[in-house]
């Protein structure tokens, strides 16, 4: 890793700089919620945003996406990336980007994904958590990769991590404004770290959370919570690692149709639905269940297909907390 | 491209029942036509383009090249469409898609197949890759069907009926539904053919366990009956295969519908599926 110094009265030209390598879009505060926007100057944009609603997920698989064109009665490739450039991206954001890789870069490759995954830059921005974050507890708190960039804030400016070859471009091409890292930038930015450390309200018991959610599949938490859950499915589409799609054609015109894919949720019925009406998962307490499974999976190779984020405490409409469901699951279980 | 599918011809559209045809296909590309290889179990999407897309399993046989076939049940919007097509109409197609049954494997051994309904389609790829290869001990085809007009590939079930045992494939039928064609076929094959469930035709049968795999396919509620079947009969949760059905958008493993399991296993009946065995449903809860 490369380490630099982006002092604060240099960060303007920085911004600036970055709009040769694609659209800029960044946090910005829209009434009480945070939503990344294209911005063109840094005074849009939020710095001190906890989370946004959607998370940057919404670039790489869109709520909607055309993926064919039918024309002539052939599929045509539906294409026309634009290269962005994500700014102020936190630790756990990076984190759910990198468990979406693992599905969508898996072969066979989604080629949508792919396109805008390698015409993006991603500037990570440190941050401090609210009430809702429990990411340390998941240790994805922290982005050893999964960036090009990465900003900590010092009291005068950033401490720059350089985590890709981009990075090293970027970089390299505003050599002049960055300087070298002093005695000082780094303790003010190991005192950061430690404060932020510190500021955690919310912790996941995650040891043997596994086998003790399997162990519990009959848990009256599950009924009590089929009971508060409304089942909208705001807590999937708001989700960094939620990915369900659903696919279906369109007809533009009487020559035109265009095949169309967007979010999906379990907690919808049709989720697990088949032919002859038999559906897999027909009761909100199987639907409710499964998406706590679904997140509590742990990969060896990915982690949970959790992160940590907060948001579907902050978006579900029943208040119904995910940290708090599972230790609820785990004192049933004692 | 991951989604793209290619155009296929129906070469032959033949009903099967009043609710099932067959479609005979063939890739209008001769060069992909000769590269599609697939195995007995897999399935792949039909593309009904500005329609929409669904999952079918391969119910003819890879040892029989220059085409392939679908047996399709009208149950929907897409399928009613389908069974609208005609002989020379064209259809998208990508795949082959899922594991299949470890045929290779399971050389040598005796296969017992059985088939609930439509599951009759997938257990046809193996059924007749297993004759046409012989390299199978012996072949069991245990078929419950709701009626005599409910039977699908009639002609196919009959025919080892009467020659079967010289192929060393034995054939047995239960109905459900008593009508004079159905008592006219057990009165020439009883026991062989019987009124009752699919389950009823294991009475009296006892496997060579270290020698024999059992494969399943059928509605959801057949599994555990049929799996008791089998345990009770000493077959190692290791040599039952089934195939099961999961509601499928992708079938490549990233659009999530067909995830079952929990925290500590989940699967994707797509990509490590269709064919699971009894061991994977005692590890992955949901799985049938
Ligand atoms: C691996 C596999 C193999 C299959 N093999 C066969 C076969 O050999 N023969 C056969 O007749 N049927 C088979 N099916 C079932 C077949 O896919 C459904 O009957 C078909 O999708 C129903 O579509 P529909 O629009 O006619 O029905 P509808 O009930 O109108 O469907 C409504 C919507 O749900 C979707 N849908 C319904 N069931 C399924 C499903 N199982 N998977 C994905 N989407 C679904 C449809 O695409 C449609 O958009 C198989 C399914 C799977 C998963
Ligand atoms: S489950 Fe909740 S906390 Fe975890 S990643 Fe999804 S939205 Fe964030
Ligand atoms: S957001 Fe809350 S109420 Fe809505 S489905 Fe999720 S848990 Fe249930
Ligand atoms: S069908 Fe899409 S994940 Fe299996």
């Amino acid at each position: 890793m490369r380490y630099v110094k982006l002092p604060q009265e240099n960060f303007e030209e920085f911004f600036n700089s970055l709009k040769k390598w694609g659209k800029v879009y960044a946090p910005v505060k829209k009434g009480n919620i945070y939503s990344f926007q294209h911005v063109e100057k840094p005074s849009e944009i939020a710095f001190d945003y906890t989370r946004t609603m959607l998370p940057p997920k919404k670039f790489f698989v869109r709520p909607k996406d055309e993926m064919l064109r039918l024309k002539g009665g052939r599929w045509e490739e539906s294409n026309g990336v634009e290269p962005i450039v994500l700014f102020g991206v936190h630790s756990c954001d990076i984190h759910g980007l990198e468990i979406l890789d693992k599905v969508y870069l898996a072969e066979p490759v989604d080629p949508y994904y792919k396109k805008r995954r390698e015409n993006s830059i991603i500037i990570g921005m440190s941050c401090m958590p609210d009430e809702y974050c429990f990411c340390k507890s998941l240790g994805t708190d922290f982005a050893m990769h999964g960036f090009d960039l990465f900003l900590h804030e010092l009291p005068d400016g950033w401490l720059v991590r350089v985590g890709s070859v981009k990075g090293h471009e970027i970089a390299w091409e505003n050599e002049e404004l960055f300087e070298e890292l002093t005695e000082e930038d780094m303790k003010n930015f190991r005192e950061f770290e430690e404060k932020r450390a510190n500021s955690f309200k919310k912790h996941l018991n995650k040891e043997g959370l596994e086998d003790m959610l399997d162990l519990a599949y009959n848990s009256p938490v599950w009924k009590k919570y089929e009971k508060i859950c409304l089942g909208c499915g705001n807590c999937n589409m708001v989700c960094p690692t939620c990915r369900c799609y659903e696919v279906c054609d369109l007809w533009m015109n009487a020559y035109e149709a265009v095949r169309v894919r967007r979010y999906d949720s379990c907690f919808m019925e049709s989720h697990g639905l088949v032919a002859g009406g038999h559906n897999f998962r027909p009761t909100r307490l199987d639907r409710f269940r499964h998406r706590y499974y679904c997140k509590s999976y742990f990969d060896p190779s990915a982690g949970f297909n959790c992160i940590g984020c907060g948001r579907c405490d902050e978006f579900c409409p029943a208040k119904i907390e995910h940290v708090k469901v599972l230790d609820e699951v785990r004192e049933g279980l004692q | 491209m991951t989604f793209q599918t290619y155009e296929a011809r129906i070469l032959e559209v033949k009903e099967l029942t009043s609710r099932e045809k067959l479609f005979t296909l063939r890739f209008v590309d001769p060069e992909l036509n000769r590269s599609f290889k697939y195995k007995p179990g897999q399935f792949v999407i039909v593309d009904i383009r500005g329609f929409g897309e669904f999952p079918i399993s391969l119910c003819s046989t890879p040892t029989r090249e220059g085409y392939f076939q679908l047996c399709v049940r009208r149950v929907g919007r897409m399928t009613k469409y389908m069974h609208k097509l005609k002989e020379g109409d064209v259809v998208g197609i990508r795949g082959p898609y899922g594991n299949g049954f470890p045929m290779e494997k399971m050389e040598g051994s005796t296969l017992v197949l059985v088939a609930g309904g439509l599951g009759m389609a997938p257990l046809r790829s193996v059924l007749w890759y297993a004759l046409d290869t012989g390299k199978y001990e012996e072949i069991y085809l245990f078929y419950g069907t709701k009626a005599y007009e409910d039977i699908l590939f009639r002609d196919e079930i009959i025919h080892l009926l009467k020659h079967g045992e010289d192929m060393n494939c034995h054939v047995k039928l239960a109905y459900e539904v008593e009508t004079p064609s159905c008592i006219y076929l057990e009165k020439g094959y009883s026991p062989r053919v019987c009124k009752g469930v699919v389950t009823d035709l294991f009475r009296g049968e006892t496997f060579d366990v270290e020698n024999t795999y059992a494969l399943i396919c059928g509605p959801p509620v057949m599994y555990k009956y049929v799996i008791k079947e089998l345990l009770d009969r000493k077959l190692s949760p290791g040599r039952i295969y089934m195939t099961l059905e999961r509601r499928m958008r992708c079938g490549v493993g990233k659009c999530g519908h067909c995830i079952v399991g929990t925290s500590t296993s989940i699967k994707y009946v797509c990509k490590d599926g269709p064919v699971f065995t009894y061991w994977d449903a005692l590890s992955t809860r949901g799985l049938i």
